[in-house]
């Protein structure tokens, strides 16, 4: 997987670049907006991170121009303005996902690793099925080895969005955006205690277990422990 | 919005003022009219008086002269060769019985009290009967005998009526061009101002790009129009300027704080790495996350205090948001053993920002959940008022005293007690600042016992929007 970094912190991105390295990417640096637009147009990127502040054009400018160039390389947009009515902005310009400086290591690897994903998955299928685990999405229905679980509306929505995202890495702002739909960090430990509720209707007593959390980041819904 | 101006028209000072500009014409019109009528009036009844006095004066000489045959013959000359229309004369003897005269019967009962007697007479003409009114003027002569001379005021009386007339005319005329007037000088004067309203309104909601239409005239509100833009011109520049310090500030602070995360991820993702260094690692990253969070929290008051308007609102259902986020913390609050229950009513649509709204309610929230000792309960609740949609948050907790409660709204208030925790202060600080932005304030009170928080919102307008109003307006 190539991604192309538009950062003007060269010190932030330095670090940024060797991170993702280690984590399995291969990485291009561009540091201004013009440097930046020049080599997404050149190069095959499967995703492209930029800052929203760049010398000569900034990061939304870059995303008006891709698109126009008919280049549909999803846009990760990294901010250190980040008030509400600048993610929207941001995403309203085209970007596909928003994140707000200063952020998580993990939390940045967890989001390109959804988009990523997002492009490879386009599946209109009707039934999610990890391991014994299935969800009818028409039926509204969640059965676990043929018996079936009793979840509401939102856990059925958590669920959902976790096994969609099967054996990657879910944090908690990614929940509380996806599933909640809140673009603020509460203080309190909600998808803590979220998850933990829908672990209970989903795990106890059933082998092997499928929600893992993963420490530092988020979770994890999988069938193999090891990913975790 | 329209047909409450439009009634409204009655309240405006431009509508009084011109009620009382109509009341004015019409008292002047009056005074003028009438004045002339009664002038008038007076002096065709003194020339009618003068004429009679002269008539009999000369009379009376006659008798001095030639004594009652004299006087006889003098009428009676005078009733054919004069042949004065409408002049009534008669002698008659000291019982009131006719010697003389075009008049048949004496018209009085005795001898009139009035100096100038009025009385009816019938006159048959050829073709015709009528009854005119006739003012007379009476002497007793030294013989005893009465003498009568009249002048017959119809033709006056008519002239006066048709005058009378004329002049109710004229007044209710007047009347109506003056209220016509009047109305049409309101209506415009309110319509053009409620053009300002309308714009100063829509500013204030946020559109900050709009402004005065300025009609060309040259008139005293085109001179308004025209520095009322250009001191919302002022506000535009300030308002972009201040959005560009923001931008810049946040950038400043946000930068260093993203590289100094960003180095001490590295670190932690260092292999092997010993315990000893991982665990003071991780608390420091902890303060630098919690450090982002208070910075965040800062730039939106300070955002929301600067008097910036709300950027781009749209309908959010309250009702419905209330029951996510009670939904949301239920799990949260049984863990801490207290009780949280939403109670909404239906749909209850407010104009704003959904997530901040969310994080007004999640504030509000969160502080309970930190001061409501276990086995306590939390409400949310959202009622539907006649033109506003209110917010409660109320517990049964220790809650609040009254002079933190009133200082806890102020912006970058820190509350007493409470200052210990972490976040407390800013976060009421950030709810007000939330609720002010939607043009609105947090109100504190005690929930006997507990805390009670309202948050009262205007509903949002389900007439025609602001922009298809001024259009109408202007067209």
């Amino acid at each position: 997987m190539h991604i192309l970094l538009i950062e003007d912190d060269i010190e932030a991105a330095r670090v940024l670049v060797k991170g993702l390295r280690e984590s399995g990417y291969s990485v291009d640096h561009a540091a201004d907006g013009r440097e930046g637009v020049s080599r997404a147009l050149a190069g095959k990127f499967d995703l492209i991170v930029t800052d929203r502040m760049l010398p000569h054009f900034d990061g939304l400018a870059i995303i008006q121009q891709l698109r126009r160039a008919r280049l549909a390389t999803p846009v990760l947009v990294l901010s250190a303005l980040g008030t509400v009515d600048d993610r929207i902005r941001g995403l309203k310009a085209g970007g596909d996902d928003y994140l707000t400086k200063p952020f998580a290591f993990a939390e940045l690897l967890a989001r390109i690793e959804a988009l990523l994903r997002r492009r490879a998955s386009a599946s209109e299928s009707t039934t999610l099925k990890v391991a014994d685990l299935e969800f009818d999405l028409l039926a509204r229905k969640v059965t676990r080895g043929g018996r079936q679980i009793e979840l509401t509306a939102r856990e059925q929505k958590l669920l959902e969005f976790l096994m969609r995202r099967e054996g990657q890495v879910v944090t908690r702002t990614m929940l509380l955006e996806g599933v909640w739909d809140l673009h603020f960090d509460p203080q309190s430990n909600l998808v803590d205690v979220h998850i933990s509720r829908l672990r209970q209707a989903i795990d106890r007593g059933c082998d092997p277990p499928l929600i893992h959390t993963v420490r530092g980041s988020g979770y994890l819904l999988s069938p193999r422990e090891e990913e975790a | 919005m329209r047909d409450v101006r439009r009634w409204g028209l009655f309240k405006t000072s431009a509508f009084r003022m011109s009620m009382g500009y109509t009341l004015l014409v019409t008292l002047a019109v009056c005074v003028t009219l009438g004045s002339t009528y009664l002038l008038t009036q007076s002096i065709i009844q003194g020339d009618v008086d003068l004429i009679l006095d002269t008539e009999l004066k000369s009379l009376e000489n006659e008798y001095v002269r030639s004594g009652i045959p004299g006087v006889t013959d003098e009428i009676n000359l005078r009733i054919d060769s004069w042949g004065r229309i409408g002049a009534v004369y008669m002698l008659a003897g000291p019982t009131f019985d006719r010697l003389a005269g075009n008049v048949t019967n004496w018209p009085f009962d005795g001898a009139p009290a009035e100096p100038w007697p009025e009385f009816r007479i019938e006159s048959i003409e050829p073709g015709q009967r009528s009854v005119h009114p006739v003012r007379a003027a009476v002497r007793r002569l030294p013989n005893g005998d009465w003498l009568l001379v009249g002048t017959d005021m119809s033709q006056d009386r008519r002239y006066g009526r048709t005058f009378q007339i004329a002049t109710l005319w004229g007044i209710g005329l007047s009347i109506l061009a003056a209220a016509i007037a009047g109305f049409s000088f309101s209506f415009r004067l309110t319509r053009r101002v409620g053009e300002v309203t309308d714009t100063c309104v829509r500013i204030m909601s946020g559109e900050l790009g709009h402004r005065l239409p300025v009609t060309g005239r040259s008139d005293e509100f085109d001179a308004l129009a025209d520095s009322v833009n250009r001191v919302l011109d002022r506000l535009e520049e300030q308002a972009r300027t201040l959005r560009a310090t923001f931008d810049s500030v946040a950038h400043d602070l946000r930068a260093p704080l993203h590289r100094l995360r960003t180095r001490m991820d590295a670190v932690l993702r260092l292999p092997a790495l010993e315990s000893g260094i991982r665990d003071p690692v991780e608390s420091a990253l902890r303060e630098v996350d919690r450090l982002q969070r208070t910075l965040a929290t800062l730039l939106q008051i300070a955002l929301a205090e600067s008097g910036a308007p709300l950027a781009a609102p749209t309908p959010v259902d309250v009702s419905e948001l209330a029951d996510e986020l009670v939904e949301l913390f239920e799990p949260v609050a049984r863990e801490r053993g207290l009780r949280l229950t939403g109670r909404v009513d239906g749909e209850v649509i407010v104009e704003g920002n959904r997530q901040l709204l969310a994080q007004l309610i999640t504030n509000l929230l969160e502080n309970a959940l930190k001061y409501v000792p276990s086995g306590g309960r939390i409400e949310v609740a959202v009622e539907r008022l006649a033109d506003r949609a209110q917010l409660v948050i109320s517990d049964n907790g220790p809650g609040m005293a009254a002079e933190e409660r009133e200082r806890a709204g102020q912006p970058f208030a820190r509350v007493g007690e409470r200052s210990g925790l972490e976040g407390s202060g800013l976060g009421l600080s950030l709810v007000s600042a939330i609720a002010r932005l939607h043009r609105t304030r947090l109100v504190l009170a005690s929930n006997e016992p507990g805390l009670r928080a309202v948050i009262s919102l205007p509903l949002a307008e389900t007439q025609p929007s602001a922009s298809s109003l001024s259009r109408s307006i202007s067209a």
